[in-house]
């Protein structure tokens, strides 16, 4: 697909198999375009979806909204499920429509150690403390037994 | 319309060997960290990430060695975190290719 903005950097030059510059089929004029990826899922972590998968991102969206269009299908993961009702009355907050969407599972606090802002609004220090030093121990594995432990027991 | 409530543990079980995942949120803002840690769990091979700038979530999916190429612009943690430790491991050790194009 063609992209605008990348005239003058290098990247047309360094990542031939992916920025190549063309004729327009409409004018004289030179595009550069730049080859898609197409993934099979697309893993999207928001505050609120209904059982259907039409999902609501509060706050800064990144790229998941094209994120969610790109893929083949989407797999939501949601602080909270919300009634549909919640969708209907306010149509243009759905951040991702159910039709994209292949699952959604409830999981609270799901984006941790992380931040899912206004959820829970600062980083776990100790749990990205423990992530680090079990990366560098070469212990991830106890790592992850443990955070799913935790998880469950809750 | 059908209900598409699934469990963590069925939902990761869609994601198959040699898969392309494009990973939400970014460094460590609404990234879907408990997906990545049950998927993290079934040690798929071969695993393609995407993302704009990927962080946590994703960065568990490289320590577990389920991912063998990643597509980004920037993978890090910023700020006191730094870097994400797992890609970079895996970088070192020539387990993941790393495709950057910012």
């Amino acid at each position: 697909m063609g992209v605008g903005g990348l005239w003058g950097s290098d990247l047309i030059a360094q990542r031939p198999e992916f920025f190549q510059v063309m004729k327009s089929p409409f004018s004289d004029e030179e595009v550069v375009t730049v080859k898609a990826l197409r993934p099979d899922w697309a893993i999207i972590h928001v505050q609120e979806a209904d059982q259907y998968g039409n999902a609501r991102i509060l706050g800064s969206d990144f790229q998941d909204v094209l994120l969610s269009r790109a893929a083949k299908k989407t797999i939501i993961t949601t602080e909270k499920l919300v009634e549909t009702q919640t969708f209907q009355q306010e149509p243009k907050l759905t951040s991702i429509p159910y039709f994209l969407v292949e699952a959604v599972v409830e999981a609270p606090g799901g984006a941790k150690p992380g931040i899912c802002f206004p959820n829970y609004k600062t980083v776990d220090d100790t749990g990205m403390k423990a992530y680090g030093q079990a990366i560098k121990e070469c212990k991830f594995n106890e790592y992850l037994t443990k955070v799913i432990e935790e998880r469950d027991a809750k | 319309m059908l209900s598409r409530v699934k469990t963590m543990s069925e939902a990761v079980r869609l994601v198959q060997d040699s898969q392309m995942l494009a990973v939400g949120g970014n460094a460590l803002h609404r990234t879907p960290a408990a997906f990545c840690h049950e998927l993290a769990k079934l040690e798929r091979k071969e695993l393609k990430g995407v993302g704009a700038a990927p962080g946590y979530a994703m960065d568990v999916l490289c320590a577990s060695g389920s991912i063998s190429e990643v597509f980004f612009g920037f993978f890090g943690f910023e700020n006191e975190y730094g870097l994400a430790p797992g890609m970079r491991k895996g970088i070192q050790e020539g387990l993941i290719k790393a495709i950057e194009g910012s």
